[in-house]
């Protein structure tokens, strides 16, 4: 139904709520008709509009029964319009928010970043837990021109270390996580000779309640002067939670990490970086 | 001198377990996982998502459908 019967679009709401733009403007005109209609908050859930900008329904229900139900209603709803009310006039960007529309770098690279909890879980009957304890997170690194020349050349070099480290090495499988600041980098030693990706990484927060150590292994290649393969895993001890990330295995648990060269061929390799939302600066200099 | 003595014992044993912990990660190891580290064929990824609310729009208006938005803190299809 998603598929044919609607236009699906998925947002990080955080960027569409805040940016000055045509973009922005007719997010919140459908989402102020909500009741979250407060953009210093989260308007998060899911919409259904016409093209003319007029909301059928706000929900933030994630039982798929009850969402089926509601866009089979909306359906109905939709085709009962005057054809003026359902269709609109497709609008054209006039203006684009820069600071929320961050490119990937040219001459640089995407890689996607995949994280998953292996073992630790207590077990249990709840679906929605389950899915939690076996969900596999995704984002993207973004490697700058300038590194991505450091790995053709065979090189490591620090400022991608750090970026991994402090934004990568996350368990985000359950949430937004907290990344890690410069002090909680503990130790991290990545090289790329001879095709190989090999390190370590030790990272922990002053408190000592969140952590992990885990080992790099990986291959690198390249032709023509290029990265054309780069698949590599972090695999290692991580502990701790985050504000958004409760409920983590008791204790150390086993939590993997995998990166692969982006192709262009999926949609979500425009996403920027999560630690990049509003800050790219500060994410990849 | 012994408690200067137990201290670097003690570093040298953390030290240790650190290096144990951070060196499991064999070749086969790194294999295996890479793979099962992949998205697969889940049907959410068989939806064609658009990333651009206007550029739903503009559609929506072309082919006379409704909307989608699903909108979250963090991207969907990028964050969690």
């Amino acid at each position: 139904m998603l598929k044919t019967r609607f236009i699906p679009v998925a947002i990080d709401q955080a960027y569409q709520r805040r940016q000055k733009d045509t973009e922005g403007e007719f997010y919140r005109k459908i989402a102020s008709q909500g009741p979250r209609g407060n953009f210093n908050n989260t308007t998060q859930g899911f919409y259904i509009a016409t093209a003319s900008g007029k909301l059928l329904v706000y929900n933030n229900n994630r039982n798929p029964e009850r969402v089926r139900r509601l866009m089979t209603e909306k359906l109905g709803e939709f085709s009962r319009l005057e054809t003026s009310a359902r269709r609109g006039k497709s609008i054209e960007a006039t203006t684009v928010d820069k600071r929320f529309n961050p490119t990937p770098p040219e001459g640089g690279l995407v890689i996607r970043v995949r994280a998953k909890v292996l073992d630790g879980y207590e077990p249990t009957t709840d679906k929605w837990q389950r899915i939690f304890q076996t969900s596999m997170s995704r984002d993207n690194l973004w490697v700058s021109k300038t590194e991505h020349q450091s790995l053709v050349q065979g090189e490591f070099p620090d400022s991608l270390q750090q970026r991994i480290a402090r934004y990568h090495l996350v368990d985000n499988t359950r949430g937004e996580p907290p990344f890690w600041n410069e002090k909680d980098v503990r130790s991290v030693q990545f090289s790329a000779t001879s095709g190989r990706l090999k390190g370590e990484a030790h990272l922990e927060t002053a408190d000592h309640n969140r952590g992990y150590e885990a080992a790099f292994n990986g291959i690198v290649e390249i032709k023509n002067r290029k990265v054309v393969r780069f698949d590599a895993v972090v695999l290692g001890e991580f502990w701790g939670r985050g504000k958004y990330t409760g409920e983590p295995p008791k204790g150390r648990f086993p939590l993997a990490i995998s990166f692969t060269l982006a192709d262009g061929s999926d949609v979500a390799d425009q996403i920027p970086p999560q630690a990049s939302r509003g800050w790219v600066q500060g994410y990849i200099r | 001198m012994p408690r200067v003595s137990f201290k670097c014992a003690a570093v040298l044993l953390v030290a240790s377990s650190i290096t144990a912990r951070a060196a499991e990660l064999s070749d086969a190891q790194f294999k295996r996982l890479h793979t099962e580290l992949q998205p697969g064929d889940s049907p959410w990824l068989t939806i064609p998502w658009k990333i651009s609310v206007l550029n739903a729009q503009q559609s929506a208006a072309k082919e006379d459908k409704p909307i989608f938005i699903w909108a979250m803190d963090g991207h969907p299809l990028g964050c969690t």
